[in-house]
């Protein structure tokens, strides 16, 4: 239960720091106590503070039309961070999301003759073959993940390229309805990620998978001296990783009605680490917190709209992002001490 | 969308703070030869060749003869038994780009140049630089080089120079000195493009309109020109065009549309998109349905480059007009050489007049698009 676990950790490494700063100030050890509780949130605190101010400085940004289209955006992000969140939960990281996402957008215009149900399926499929083969290389031979998944990041993006080639426009009815459509005013791929949201938090919060990932993250020799499947549960979390970034790639695919495998999912392995860690789970591994990555590819979205809602040029953009986003990751920094 | 906006301005932004991050996008860049070199039958390909625009004064300075160029140490070997080495700047997967490359190469073949080596830098200055010392050592005569950027290729271009192997630029000029580093520069004028873009916005919005502008690259001389070149061209003939928003969609069909539904959400007076080439154009079309609204008819699109998709799109009467770049560079690449060899004085800039495409020629000359 990896929720469980963070706040006894956090209580315990809070505690420390308080004793250590005490000394006789009753009032600063409050305020140490009030910080505590903004590095727990900062990542929600971040993105309430963000709402608030676009309320009160964008044109046009409280309304239904805005709301909808942020979810969008941020579909691809979040799918992809939540899967990714689930591997960094095993200590690992996986790379190769973007090309996975490019391979299963290269995979769609070859098949999509017979058909958007079969395209998809055998786009999701090619992802989670990689994933497959990249849990394959973790688990069983123990490549570190880092070099696995950048050496099928590479490989992927050119398999992607060897199969797609240029941007090609896909003119599919049942395409463009994903890409496009809604049903009571949420669009689908909205659908899509809410019930992806709901599935990864199922599986880290009530089954038995998810707690075996936490805990071969925690400590991956105790794990195997315990008697963990440790190689299946590894080879599960790349499975689910690829698969959810193949899903992006699909729906991302379905927006733009394009499948651009050259460009499709270019640096989105870093998009979605960010999300994932200010969203709160440690890179270090042993935890993984659903609602954090949820709040933390929000916040990037709404970064990104805020910016451009203004009209801010790229390069200034870029420094207040890396303001933002770099003050977020020092405010998760402190919930694990700083080693 | 948005996935790929957001992870350019992360990467950067992450690249503050870990500086090995950057070589993983790096990795990435694997696209290469397109591998068809079996077109042998078509001439110049489809569409137009380039068509050189006659300066309208004197050219500045001399032109260029191969008795003055480099070291003096050119040999002038003919074309039919030389070897040229063409150095291609970005993956031949975006439009422009392959169409460039099979015009030098079906041009080569045209003409029957002996031997043709082609590389790929893959957008990396340090791969063109290699790709280019390796063309050298194996010997090749001649050098065409689309530069990855305006400087920086000085390592090469002393190395050619060394080697008595002349270098025509094309598509980007570089800062290095005229006839001792290069022949010439062959090339569109993107500041032009620029401010025919706006004549075309003038012409279709009926010369009132809030127009947001899609920016490609930043620090991409193509970039700062055709927006300066609008802009200027805007503010000095055209008050009713108000330019509202610039953003960068960095040439991505993707990230035009991610960035286009943003702006026309924060800002629905927005009833004009500039583009600074097509994809990012195609994006903001898809951006403009996805709203409720009709593009080319409540949101005017013009851009910049001639791809088919966009050409397409006027076809459909859901994008107003395109002004060509032309990649086609084959036949003037290898004319430009002939001339060079046969000793004729070479011009330092050889500007292409570009075409254009609206709702009057677009489907008539939709072959041509590339």
């Amino acid at each position: 239960m990896a929720d469980h676990r963070a706040p006894v950790r956090e209580h315990a490494d809070g505690a420390a720091d308080v004793t250590a700063a005490d000394g006789a100030d009753g009032r600063r050890s409050w305020r140490r106590f009030d910080i505590q509780w903004i590095r727990r949130n900062g990542v929600y605190v971040a993105l309430a503070a963000l709402i608030m101010v676009n309320i009160v400085i964008t044109p046009n940004f409280v309304n239904v039309a805005t709301l909808r289209l942020q979810l969008i955006q941020v579909v691809p992000v979040l799918i992809v961070a939540l899967g990714m969140a689930v591997v960094i939960a095993t200590k690992g990281i996986d790379l190769s999301v973007g090309a996975v996402m490019a391979l299963a957008a290269a995979v769609i215009p070859l098949y999509i003759g017979y058909g958007a149900a079969l395209a998809i399926l055998v786009a999701l499929l090619a992802g989670a073959l990689s994933g497959a083969v990249a849990g394959s290389l973790v688990a069983r031979i123990g490549v570190q993940p880092i070099v696995a998944t950048l050496g099928l990041m590479v490989a992927g993006r050119g398999l992607a390229n060897l199969l797609g080639g240029e941007i090609k426009s896909i003119r599919d009815p049942g395409m463009r309805a994903l890409g496009t459509g809604s049903v009571l005013g949420v669009p689908y791929v909205v659908l899509v990620a809410i019930v992806v949201t709901v599935l990864v938090w199922f599986l880290v919060a009530r089954t038995t998978l998810g707690r075996q990932i936490v805990a071969i993250g925690g400590n991956a020799r105790a794990s195997v001296l315990a008697g963990l499947p440790v190689g299946r549960v590894l080879l599960t979390a790349y499975v689910v990783c690829a698969l959810l970034a193949a899903v992006a790639g699909v729906l991302l695919t379905a927006r733009s009605q394009a499948s651009d495998p050259t460009r499709l999912g270019l640096l989105m392995e870093l998009s979605a680490i960010t999300a994932v860690v200010i969203g709160g789970t440690p890179l270090t591994g042993g935890q993984i917190r659903v609602a954090g990555t949820v709040a933390g590819a929000l916040l990037l979205q709404l970064i990104t709209a805020t910016m451009i809602a203004h009209d801010i040029p790229d390069s200034v953009a870029q420094m207040a992002q890396a303001v933002i986003v770099v003050g977020a990751v020092y405010l998760q920094l402190g919930r694990r001490g700083r080693r | 969308m948005s996935g790929n906006t957001r992870s350019r301005r992360t990467v950067r932004l992450l690249s503050l703070t870990a500086a090995g991050a950057l070589a993983f996008a790096a990795c990435t860049n694997t696209g290469g030869e397109d591998g068809s070199g079996s077109d042998t039958t078509a001439a110049a390909g489809e569409g137009d060749a380039q068509v050189v625009r006659e300066p309208t004064e004197e050219p500045t300075g001399t032109g260029c003869t191969i008795d003055s160029y480099g070291n003096g140490n050119v040999e002038g070997v003919p074309l039919a038994e030389a070897t040229v080495g063409f150095s291609q700047s970005e993956p031949d997967t975006a439009a422009f780009r392959a169409a460039e490359t099979k015009s030098i190469k079906d041009e080569a073949k045209n003409i029957g140049v002996a031997e043709l080596i082609v590389t790929n830098a893959n957008g990396e200055l340090p791969k063109q630089i290699s790709d280019i010392q390796d063309m050298l050592n194996q010997g090749v005569d001649y050098l065409v080089v689309a530069p990855v950027n305006s400087d920086g290729l000085d390592p090469a271009l002393d190395a050619a120079r060394e080697k008595g192997v002349p270098v025509l630029t094309i598509d980007r000029k570089v800062t290095n000195e005229h006839c001792t580093d290069y022949i010439s520069f062959l090339g569109s004028d993107f500041y032009q493009q620029g401010t025919r873009a706006a004549d075309a916005m003038n012409e279709v919005t009926g010369g009132e309109a809030n127009v947001a502008i899609l920016r490609g690259s930043s620090g991409n001389n193509v970039t700062e020109e055709r927006n300066a070149g609008f802009v200027e061209h805007a503010e000095a003939e055209y008050p009713g065009l108000k330019i509202v928003a610039e953003q960068t969609a960095n040439f991505a069909r993707d990230e035009g549309q991610a960035v286009t539904e943003q702006l026309l959400q924060s800002n629905p007076e927005i009833d004009a998109i500039y583009a600074h080439n097509d994809e990012m154009g195609l994006g903001a079309m898809t951006a403009i349905s996805a709203a409720g609204r009709a593009p080319g008819q409540d949101v005017k699109i013009v851009s910049i480059d001639g791809t088919r998709n966009a050409v397409q799109a006027i076809v459909d009467g859901r994008y107003n007009v395109v002004i060509e770049s032309n990649p086609r560079f084959g036949p003037l690449a290898f004319q430009t050489l002939q001339r060079f060899i046969d000793g004729e004085s070479i011009r330092e800039d050889i500007v292409i007049e570009d075409g254009m495409y609206d709702s009057s020629n677009a489907e008539a000359d939709l072959s041509k698009a590339f």
